[in-house]
């Protein structure tokens, strides 16, 4: 139990205190980015388009080209939301704040289950194993994604199993299976190869290694 | 000069910082005791002197105040364990607020689950069991107690058939509610033919827990 009273910081020196404040903070940044990724997790797994929500991307920022993330939110995938979920849970938490407590770089794994129905036709069981890393930054007094892709481990038919199914990222026109791979599939699993290990979490020296927050290398610094 | 409103929001800071371990570890202790079947330790954990205790579980009802809470934990977690059985949830993706008078916080975590279900004559059913937990926390005598729990089904299914060919276990059956039960206020499990929701939702910030808090995680505005 924490037990102290605002007397007791009259024992640090204003340099201490600044310290303590700092750190503080930053941590507190850590808990709300976790906060604001399971609200975005339970966004993804409710699929209406053109719907107003609370905005939870950081779309002020210059790096963020806001025409193709509106068009992305009003183009429909499905016919129907009927049978379609997308339950990505949130484990594995990686979270680096920046000194600034203005950037963050998070890292997620995720074991994840879907339903997915394209056409109204009966919906598939999908095992979908994956990443979530991606970059935050404070946008109007709160912590919002500047970026994060899914980067996809598994997309598999349930009873097939990921050794034999990888189903590609579902989008209209289809991907091709090379283009599918070229994307959210380029570090997927596959059987007849070597895996990547991709992404590398943001390490305690990836806002001195990597200053841009747009920058996203620091995933890759292991290929 | 550091002032004292500096020093005051810091001190906070802290104390909510300890306050979210504290509530990780406790929500933590009692998913492991609800595995383990084991009904006096979940009970520890809830605030049972609490005005407005509550537990809410999926579509089984509502069961408002400490005799009741007490009751539906040791009828369900306190059966007698069989061979064979197993209950296996787990918290990820935790959305936790803790109030700036830090007497209260909402929580909610996604649950994964895998369990075995025994059956007559033959090998238990092994079975998904997936959902949501909602809770209100309320600091208590120097703790971090359960206050409202509410428990929501995503997917609950045999694994051999998997949550889009086996509906089966979704829904209560149709026999009568349970008579220290209140009708349930939300169920939206996964099935082929159900749309998500976005229920239950994150807590947002808020200073103090009011009345009209309550049930805040089947809030629909989601443009807040």
């Amino acid at each position: 139990m924490l037990n102290i009273d605002i007397h007791d910081f009259d024992l640090l020196t204003d340099e201490e205190f600044e310290s303590l404040e700092a750190e503080t903070a930053r941590l507190t940044s850590a808990w709300q980015v976790q906060n604001m990724r399971g609200c975005a997790a339970i966004f993804w797994d409710d699929q209406r388009i053109g719907e107003k929500r609370h905005e939870l991307k950081a779309l002020k920022h210059p790096g963020v080209d806001v025409a193709a993330e509106m068009a992305f939110r009003m183009k429909p995938v499905v016919d129907s939301l009927e049978g379609n979920s997308l339950v990505h849970p949130l484990t594995t938490p990686i979270i680096e704040v920046d000194p600034t407590n203005t950037k963050s770089r998070s890292l997620f794994w995720s074991l994840g289950v879907e339903g997915l129905s394209k056409f109204r036709e009966k919906p598939t069981a999908i095992i979908s194993i994956g990443m979530v890393p991606g970059a935050n930054v404070v946008e109007d007094g709160e912590w919002k994604m500047l970026w994060g892709a899914w980067q996809r481990t598994t997309k598999n038919e349930y009873h097939a199993g990921w050794v034999e199914s990888m189903i590609p990222t579902n989008t209209r026109p289809p991907l091709t299976p090379e283009e599918d791979k070229a994307r959210l599939g380029r570090f997927a699993y596959q059987k007849d190869e070597l895996r990547k290990p991709v992404p590398e979490p943001p390490r305690k020296d990836t806002w001195e290694k990597f200053p841009d927050e747009m920058d996203p290398q620091w995933q890759f610094i292991n290929l | 000069m550091i002032t004292t409103e500096r020093k005051k929001a810091l001190l906070t800071a802290m104390q909510k910082l300890e306050a979210y371990r504290e509530i990780q570890n406790e929500m933590g202790r009692t998913v492991a005791a609800f595995n383990f079947r084991q009904a006096d330790a979940v009970l520890r954990h809830f605030a049972l002197d609490a005005e407005g205790v509550s537990l809410e579980y999926c579509d089984e009802g509502v069961f408002k105040g400490a005799e009741n809470v007490e009751s539906i934990i040791r009828e369900v977690v306190g059966a007698p364990v069989k061979p064979g059985e197993m209950l296996d949830l787990q918290l990820t993706t935790p959305m936790i607020e803790i109030a700036d008078d830090l007497q209260t916080a909402k929580c909610l975590w996604w649950v994964t689950g895998a369990g075995a279900i025994p059956q007559e004559d033959k090998d238990p059913m092994a079975i998904w069991a997936w959902g949501q937990v909602a809770a209100d926390f309320l600091f208590t005598d120097g703790e971090w107690k359960i206050w409202h729990l509410h428990y929501f089904r995503f997917i609950k299914c045999d694994y051999k058939k998997g949550w889009v060919d086996d509906t089966s276990m979704i829904n209560r059956l149709n026999t009568p509610l349970h008579p220290q039960a209140d009708t349930c206020t939300y169920h939206n499990p996964y099935s082929p033919t159900g749309i998500r929701e976005g229920l239950p939702c994150a807590p947002k910030p808020y200073s103090t827990y009011t009345r009209d808090d309550l049930g805040w995680e089947l809030d629909r505005n989601k443009n807040w």
